[in-house]
């Protein structure tokens, strides 16, 4: 009882900060929206969209998008110098590191959600199979979250954090990414599920080993 | 006062020697002994150091990630000089494997590169070992950098293997030389096993050297620490 409580004022606290500063969230939507723009001067040809395309351009948004929220996320503990008071509650460091992977899931969800219809829009494409787009992005995110929380806590105390991040996320994050960009590709050619459930299985699996060992190795780097 | 570190990583330099000479044995096996491939001609003979490669590199890492884990849990800083040594020589390797593959693959199927299950494996593998050498580099302290260093490399353990079964999804061949009896004389398989043998001794001596170099640039540091007391203690002293 204690940890929830723990994990829902600190969160709280995040989301207050976030509020008042509008800075994360608000860049997190800007930065997708260039993303897109971005991979249209790449991909579009004579004006015309590739559907085909369309997989790769929202997985990669995401991820670097989710880098940007991922630099910020221990920012109010790092500019207060506060880190190690922070993580040392009553229930050990698991309210914290459920707490920031719980606001960049929160943020990651947010920018999704605008994503998707922008995509949508600008890559002219009907959302065939969305349920299922939707089931491998939410599983992408809940793994983007938990060890980019790790990550971004590991880079916490180290010199060039903002070059460093992605040489420690992309590699590890090469399933999920792998596996969303074929889930969504053969959702939205409406392959019946048994053309993907093996991807959306290993994206389960590599959410579960995240889940597990991020926090545990959360709290053997902030002691 | 500091102990000197221990004497054995420098005895087991003399594999060193051995390594170097089996390497040599080795190549003039494969090049003078061992016959041409029937299909690929001399190309294949890149093979030999290839597959030798990567099983180093595999050793070489999974140990890397065992001794994170130890440390982890029980600190103990030999375990985990030896397993910076491992990340180090695995990096070694996993080069190797990166330089000859395609080497392999320009002649036999015509391409420089393919995401080929097993390529994307070593690349992404690779680029983890980096990311836990640079991260451990970079930290204001020796002993943040370590821990930061050994989170990662536990990590990068089951995450690789669940990397292999992806990639392996993801589509592509690779040549299944040995359970697929690519393997076509006996001089053939000394060839390979030899070089195999000889490789991981050279790697194994490799580990050595290094993980000795490590200790003593330990030792060096705790040294110039007592001195630096010592100093302090005189100056109070004189005073």
């Amino acid at each position: 009882m204690t940890m929830l409580r723990l994990t829902w004022l600190l969160l709280a606290k995040d989301v207050r900060i976030a509020a008042r500063s509008r800075e994360v969230l608000g860049f997190m939507l800007l930065f997708a929206l260039l993303c897109v723009v971005v991979f249209a001067f790449g991909f579009l040809r004579e004006g015309h969209a590739a559907q085909d395309q369309v997989p790769g351009v929202l997985w990669v948004t995401l991820l670097f998008t989710g880098t940007v929220g991922l630099l910020r996320l221990f920012a109010p503990e790092d500019e207060a110098g506060n880190l190690d008071l922070v993580a040392r509650t009553r229930s050990g460091t698991a309210p914290l590191f459920w707490s920031k992977a719980l606001l960049q899931l929160l943020f990651s969800g947010i920018v999704t959600l605008f994503l998707v219809p922008i995509v949508a829009v600008f890559f002219d494409t009907s959302l065939d199979g969305l349920p299922w787009i939707a089931l491998s992005l939410a599983l992408g995110l809940v793994g983007q979250a938990a060890l980019g929380t790790l990550a971004a806590a590991l880079l916490a105390q180290v010199r060039l954090r903002e070059a460093l991040l992605p040489l420690v996320l992309y590699p590890l994050l090469a399933p999920l990414v792998l596996g969303g960009v074929k889930v969504t590709a053969l959702a939205l050619t409406r392959a019946p599920y048994a053309a993907f459930s093996g991807w959306i299985e290993l994206m389960l699996a590599f959410d579960l080993v995240v889940v597990v060992l991020s926090p545990w190795l959360f709290a053997r780097v902030t002691e | 006062m500091t102990e000197t570190p221990s004497k054995l990583p420098l005895r087991l330099l003399t594999g060193l020697g051995l390594g170097t000479l089996l390497c040599i044995a080795a190549l003039g096996w494969v090049f003078f002994v061992a016959p041409a491939d029937e299909n690929l001609g001399i190309v294949q003979k890149i093979f030999y150091f290839h597959v030798g490669s990567a099983f180093g590199m595999l050793l070489c890492l999974c140990a890397a990630s065992a001794s994170a884990l130890i440390d982890l849990m029980a600190p103990n800083e030999t375990i985990d000089a030896a397993g910076q040594a491992c990340t180090e020589v695995g990096m070694i390797f996993a080069l190797g494997v990166l330089t000859s593959g395609p080497l392999w693959a320009r002649k036999s199927w015509g391409t420089w590169w393919t995401w080929e299950p097993r390529l994307t494996l070593t690349l992404l593998v690779l680029l983890i070992a980096i990311a836990v050498l640079v991260l451990r580099s970079m930290a204001a302290e020796a002993q943040t950098g370590r821990r930061i260093g050994n989170a990662l490399a536990v990590l990068a353990a089951p995450v690789a293997y669940l990397i292999h079964i992806a990639v392996q999804k993801w589509g592509g061949t690779h040549p299944q030389v040995i359970q697929g009896g690519g393997i076509q004389s006996s001089d053939m398989r000394i060839a390979f096993w030899g070089s195999v043998v000889a490789l991981l001794t050279l790697g194994f001596s490799l580990v050595a050297l290094r993980l000795r170099g490590i200790l003593l640039e330990q030792h060096m540091v705790r040294l110039r620490l007592d001195l630096s007391a010592l100093e302090l203690q005189r100056a109070r002293n004189g005073e």
